[in-house]
């Protein structure tokens, strides 16, 4: 398998009125043509900054300053023109933002947003033929009426709506690489294990990698092939899901299995203080290993 | 005497295309001191029924009781103080212009909450409540992570010193870990300063472990309400139990549990 995103020793720091802050600290993290992985970890500590460092979003951000290696497909995103990333997104790559009601634009239809991004690779499409392929992408998220949703405004739609009508967006122009930020959490269970589902054949289907990041395992253990596990900045665990799960090495990857909350009941899980082994060296499983 | 009570409330919106009917007649009640779940399908009037607690939307038609008054469309300050709400989007909920300790201040000047002089140390306070650090009052929302805004809005609602907090999707976008830490603080708070919960999530693992009762929603009805235990072990209504069955799950003895529930047993 080619790899498709290579990260080598990437370090993150923003500028504030404060000083400085320092975020990542020296992240590797590869991903194949085609392979699902998950990013895990702790709130606050660089999932979602290392995703729009790959956009590369945070790289045009003036009070952030990125260092090391993001390879995509052959170019290298660091040193890349910002308009020659900007046309990589939405097109190449994509992305499912946490927040979905305030990443859709408040002040266009749904079907506007759509004939945006399809435009972005074609810009010749006609608006009909934009509407007809989002309605089929909105009926493959299973959002019912789909040609009602299209002259909808994003607060006419529910939490889990937009977040459905995102999943659809973001895979209308078959990206070779998905961004997924937290794309289950406001859906319903059952909702979520379908579009997580469909998510999975579309993904398969077009030979698309996605970079899931979640905080709900049981769904990571299920969409990923090989996860990683981040804690403040840091790499602690990287391996194929089975292996991760089954036989978490790391002192952080444990505590936060034993901290997902249970269908059983057996009350909130005690919380064990945040403890020197957390910051142990990084637990490589061996590919392959179950 | 119920602290809440809701009586055959509906919603309805017109949009380009017809009618929704958001929520349909829909009746329960909450004891003071009680955490009830509200569980269900995307878009089946959840957030909507929060909002119309909460006097953001009025009710179509039905009345909701707050302490024995019935609530009019336009609040009064106590009771917009009483009823505190932490939002579904953090990122949409936060003022973009105005620091995150601003934000959670704004409560505390509108209700008078405290010494003036003592506002700004009650602000980290209630940061410092949720896990987040003091000095971090004076960042801008967009220079936080998900789930350090998720807390933010947690703050900024028990602040103001409610009575009933109604928490949408109240710890979605935080790790297992620091969701541990923020239920248990959510459940200390509820006992010490005696406050009732109205907890709206799809995370039924978290709903087993915190709620007292669960009600579960479906198409804007009221399909299913019970204790949290009978809900998780004998659901009566297909709906639960579908719901249950596609929980994601970690462990063989809650798959165990799943695939019973599935088969219907
Ligand atoms: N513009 C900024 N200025 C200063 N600090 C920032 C900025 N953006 C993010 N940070 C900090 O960088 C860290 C990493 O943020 P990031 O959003 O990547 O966290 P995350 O792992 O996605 O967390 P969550 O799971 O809560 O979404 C956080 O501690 C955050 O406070
Ligand atoms: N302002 C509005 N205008 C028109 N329709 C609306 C409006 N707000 C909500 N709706 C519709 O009402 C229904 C219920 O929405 P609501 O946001 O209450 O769902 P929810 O149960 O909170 O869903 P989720 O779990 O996805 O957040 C949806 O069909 C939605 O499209
Ligand atoms: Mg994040
Ligand atoms: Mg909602």
């Amino acid at each position: 398998m080619s790899t498709l995103l290579d990260i080598q020793d990437l370090r993150l720091s923003f500028k504030g009125l404060r000083g400085i802050t320092d975020v990542l600290h020296g992240i590797s993290l590869s991903i194949a043509a085609g392979e699902r992985v998950a990013l895990v970890g702790e709130s606050g500590s660089g999932k979602s900054v290392i995703a729009r460092i790959v956009l590369g979003l945070l790289q045009e951000t003036r009070s952030a300053r990125v260092s090391g290696k993001v390879g995509f497909d052959g170019a290298e995103i660091n040193t890349m023109r910002p308009r020659d990333r900007a046309k990589l997104r939405g097109t190449e790559m994509s992305m499912i933002f946490q927040d979905p009601t305030s990443s859709l634009n408040p002040t266009f239809t749904i079907g506007n947003q759509f004939a945006e991004v399809m435009r972005r690779r074609d810009p010749k499409l006609s608006r009909a033929a934009c509407d007809a392929r989002a309605i089929e992408m909105l009926t493959e998220v299973s959002i019912p009426n789909p040609d009602r949703i299209l002259e909808n405004y994003p607060f006419q739609l529910s939490g889990g709506m937009n977040q459905r009508v995102m999943i659809a967006m973001a895979l209308v122009n078959h990206p070779k690489l998905l961004l997924a930020d937290e794309p289950g959490t406001a859906l319903d269970v059952s909702v979520q294990a379908q579009t997580l589902r469909l998510m999975h054949d579309l993904v398969e289907k077009h030979g698309t990698a996605v970079l899931f990041i979640s905080h709900n395992l049981g769904v990571v253990r299920e969409f990923a092939d090989r996860v990683y596990v981040i804690y403040r900045g840091n790499i602690v665990e990287e391996g194929p899901t089975a292996s991760v799960f089954h036989n978490p090495g790391h002192a952080y990857t444990r505590a936060l299995m034993d901290a997902v909350p249970r269908i059983t009941g057996a009350g909130l899980p005690e919380v064990p203080e945040v403890s020197d082994a957390f910051l142990a060296p990084m637990v490589r499983h061996d590919r392959g290993a179950a | 005497m119920s602290l809440l009570t809701v009586d055959n409330l509906s919603k309805s919106f017109s949009v380009a295309g017809g009618m929704v009917h958001a929520v349909r007649d829909i009746s329960f009640a909450v004891e003071r001191g009680e955490c009830l779940a509200v569980v269900g399908e995307s878009g089946s009037g959840k957030t909507t029924l929060a909002n119309m607690l909460l006097g953001i939307l009025s009710p179509t038609s039905g009345s909701i009781r707050f302490d024995g008054t019935e609530l009019p469309a336009k609040r009064r300050a106590s009771h917009r103080r009483a009823i505190q709400f932490v939002q579904q989007n953090p990122l949409s909920s936060l003022n973009a212009k105005r620091s995150i300790g601003a934000s959670v201040r704004l409560g505390l000047d509108t209700y008078q909450i405290g010494e003036r002089a003592q506002r700004w140390a009650k602000v980290e306070d209630a940061l410092e409540e949720v896990g987040l650090p003091r000095e971090m009052r004076h960042r801008a929302p967009s220079a936080l992570s998900g789930g350090q805004r998720q807390r933010v809005g947690i703050a900024r609602a028990l602040a103001c010193d409610p009575e009933l907090v109604v928490l949408d999707e109240p710890t979605s976008a935080l790790d297992v870990l620091v969701q541990a830490r923020v239920l248990r603080l959510l459940n200390d708070l509820r006992t010490r300063k005696k406050l009732t919960y109205i907890f709206i999530t799809h995370d039924l693992a978290v709903v087993r472990n915190v709620a007292d009762r669960v009600a579960v929603f479906k198409s804007g009805q009221l399909v299913e309400l019970g204790e949290t235990a009978q809900i998780f072990t004998a659901p009566k209504h297909p709906y639960t139990r579908s719901l249950i069955g596609a929980v994601p799950v970690v462990d063989d003895a809650e798959l165990d549990l799943r695939n019973r529930l599935a088969k219907g047993t």
